[in-house]
């Protein structure tokens, strides 16, 4: 009897471990991904289409410097920004620059002309239903974020910048 | 060793460490404890099971967590950081993504700053609430293993024939010489018992009357409907388990519910508010609404899913009218009315091209405000859609831009080919909306190709447009029927343990000497009834106050 009795105070301390470390582990660790997102957290994951119909993922760019530009054709200041991005994407593409700039969901006869009208070579990519802009919490535009190498974001711009901004900001980017 | 506690009973039992009242006879173990005074029956004054000489370190946890004074100690701290929770609104309180680090300090001051910093912003799902949480479910098994085994064993292996001291340290008492035949009188005795509900066992002229076991069970029911209740609640954290989210359907769209594979379509939403002599006076004149309701169709995603390049495949799995508190219920999701915006948004029109030099008309053609298809042929006209804009403005340099990306003042720049125009294509700017064509005088714009054809809507049938969008809160829960069996059978536990006792009367008689003792868990006052009512039916005219031995919960 002393033996079962021991054998089952084992088995509910064991359960208690496994259920309140699971309970206790998850309550830790959800408190990390909540909230917005700010320099050092990991940017959350998406698989968009670009104007050619190539599928893209943030995850096929690992190892590579990103920047991720969300903009629409009705905001001034991305407007101004996109051939400044233009003009960074040819200087430093060579360095393994990578630049996504994610279209706040508007129609493709929109997105397709002005693409044309600037001349850009760097993916376009196509938010649907506003879904990747909510799950990055956009609040304004343009956002633009920086993501190192490792896959973290080094910094999270809100607003428009300046060409200099810009160039400024990758080349911190690239020597990470 | 440093010696072993003499627990053996005068009567040969082996009691455990830790007994008070020998497991066999009754009799009082505790040899200092010479006083007359009521015995504490608590657990029938068996050992609890931790109870050992020489614990080892898995027997001091165990220990930790079978007290109760522990138990009484956390659930009190549980009460108070719960409390501390109250005092300003929980992060997950707020719809909007707001930021925590701001909101705090910016409403609250210094006091809201700290609150945030302590991370009593979010008390319900911190690691130390849930630690505590996880420590009282802990205790709740462990107090109650290590009680309701010994005392069923107890309770179900009495001995009949208790020790005299057993009998007369009892809280109701009664001793009395008996002139009968001591056999008879005891059949006698045991039969009106009986008539009370009473179970007898018989050993010769010891008897045990017994009544309402099961109601000592009430609290370890109880306590299983507890532990049920707090597994539910920490089972919430699993993904999947809950949600609470919100979701934004303007009329006759379907829209993709944030994290599940489920998609909801408002057919259409109405409010109706109350007429004026529907309202009390001082209500009068103010929009009282009166119902809110959805019809709603709810899709799961059968493929396509992820696919960025396709539209994904949908099959409708339930039809139903939200209204408040009527929500959409399917498989566990709850779509609730939450809110409504009645702002309407032009979604397509079918305008018809009029050539104004013959009077002929063409179409009507289809053009939604997004993603229109780029060419329209009507007779010998064609329109190539050029570019759209949402919300059409002049931007600083004269061009044409857009404000926003809703349809708030859509514009088509069609180029048109046919009959009496340029080869090449004459651009013709197109508003849907009346208010637009005048604010920025289409015809002046369009010129020339003004005079040679228009693109016109005739009557509302041919606009389309969503009168209102519908804000449902999305809901799931699936911990919630664990939650309830976990609550009936606390509540069957709770009803089992207060609205039945658990009454037992011993006597035994000794050369004509009746001895009589009986114990209740509770309600001394039916307790001491009883007993009078059946030794009056015998014979023994008593008063039930007389029978009361002393002591507490009298």
């Amino acid at each position: 009897m002393g033996k079962s009795r021991k054998t089952v105070q084992i088995v509910i301390l064991v359960a208690v471990l496994i259920i309140g470390g699971y309970a206790i582990g998850s309550a830790l660790f959800s408190g990390k991904d909540e909230g917005p997102l700010k320099a050092g957290s990991e940017p959350p994951q998406f698989e968009l289409a670009d104007l050619d119909g190539h599928v893209h993922r943030l995850s096929d760019y690992k190892g590579k410097a990103v920047v991720v530009n969300f903009w629409g054709t009705f905001c001034p200041p991305c407007v101004k920004e996109m051939p400044e991005f233009e003009r960074q994407y040819e200087k430093w593409k060579d360095q393994g620059l990578v630049i996504l700039a994610i279209n706040l969901s508007e129609d493709t006869l929109t997105v397709n002309n002005f693409v044309r009208r600037f001349d850009l070579h760097y993916p376009i990519l196509r938010d649907v239903n506003r879904k990747t802009e909510r799950s990055y919490g956009l609040k304004s535009y343009p956002t633009t974020f920086f993501i190192n190498r490792d896959g973290s974001i080094l910094e999270i711009k809100v607003g428009g910048m300046t060409e200099a901004d810009i160039d400024e900001r990758i080349e911190r980017l690239l020597q990470r | 060793m440093l010696g072993v506690e003499n627990t053996k009973c005068e009567c040969g039992h082996q009691n455990s460490v830790g007994t008070v009242l020998c497991e066999s006879c009754g009799k009082p173990l505790e040899t200092d404890d010479l006083s007359d005074l009521p015995l504490e029956m608590r657990y029938d004054g068996v050992a609890r099971r931790s109870q050992k000489s020489n614990p080892n370190f898995i027997d001091r946890i165990w220990n930790f967590f079978s007290s109760v004074k522990i138990a009484i100690h956390m659930i009190v701290i549980t009460f108070l950081t719960a409390m501390l929770g109250t005092i300003y609104p929980q992060e997950n309180t707020f719809i909007n993504n707001f930021d925590p680090s701001v909101y705090y300090e910016e409403t609250y001051g210094l006091p809201g700053k700290l609150y945030y910093l302590f991370g009593l912003t979010h008390t319900y799902e911190s690691w130390w609430f849930i630690g505590l949480l996880v420590m009282i479910g802990t205790s709740l098994v462990i107090c109650s293993l290590d009680r309701v085994l010994p005392l069923y064993r107890a309770l179900s292996k009495q001995q009949i024939r208790k020790h005299p001291q057993f009998i007369q340290r009892q809280k109701t008492v009664f001793r009395h010489q008996l002139e009968d035949d001591e056999e008879q009188w005891s059949d006698q005795f045991g039969a009106q018992l009986k008539r009370k509900g009473y179970r007898i066992h018989r050993d010769g002229t010891a008897l045990l009357a017994e009544k309402n076991r099961f109601s000592r069970w009430g609290p370890y029911i109880n306590h299983i409907g507890l532990i049920l209740f707090l597994l539910a609640i920490l089972a919430r954290s699993i993904p999947g388990w809950q949600m609470d989210s919100y979701v934004t359907v303007p009329d006759g769209d379907t829209v993709q519910i944030a994290d599940t594979n489920y998609y909801v379509k408002n057919e259409k939403f109405t409010v109706e508010y109350y007429k004026d002599e529907e309202l009390p006076d001082k209500l009068k004149g103010t929009a009282r609404a009166k119902l809110f309701e959805t019809k709603a169709v709810l899709y799961e995603c059968v493929s396509k899913c992820d696919d960025q390049l396709q539209e994904p495949v949908l099959e409708e799995v339930k039809r139903h009218n939200i209204v408040v508190n009527e929500p959409l219920k399917y498989k566990g999701l709850k779509l609730y009315q939450f809110d409504f915006d009645t702002t309407p948004r032009l979604n397509a029109v079918r305008p018809v091209l009029v050539d104004k030099r013959t009077g002929e008309t063409y179409g009507p053609f289809e053009l939604p405000m997004k993603d229109s298809p780029l060419q329209h042929k009507l007779g010998p006209f064609t329109l190539d859609l050029y570019a759209n804009y949402m919300e059409f403005a002049i931007g600083d340099n004269g061009e044409p831009v857009t404000l926003s990306r809703d349809p708030v003042a859509p514009a088509f720049i069609f180029t048109v080919k046919g009959p009496g125009l340029d080869p090449a294509g004459e651009p013709y700017l197109y508003f849907p909306m009346q208010k637009d064509k005048v604010k920025f005088s289409q015809d002046t714009i369009n010129a020339a190709v003004a005079a040679k054809i228009e693109i016109r809507v005739d009557g509302m049938e041919n606009v389309d447009f969503s009168e209102a969008s519908t804000y449902l809160n999305v809901r799931m829960d699936r911990a919630l029927p664990y939650v309830w069996v976990g609550a009936a059978f606390s509540m069957i536990g709770l009803l089992m343990g207060s609205y039945w006792q658990h009454r037992r009367i011993w006597l035994r008689i000794d050369n004509g000497e009746l001895s009589l003792g009986a114990h209740t868990n509770k309600n001394w006052y039916g307790m001491r009834s009883d007993v009078a009512t059946a030794l009056q039916k015998t014979g023994i005219a008593v008063d039930p106050k007389s029978l009361d031995n002393g002591g507490n919960n009298a």
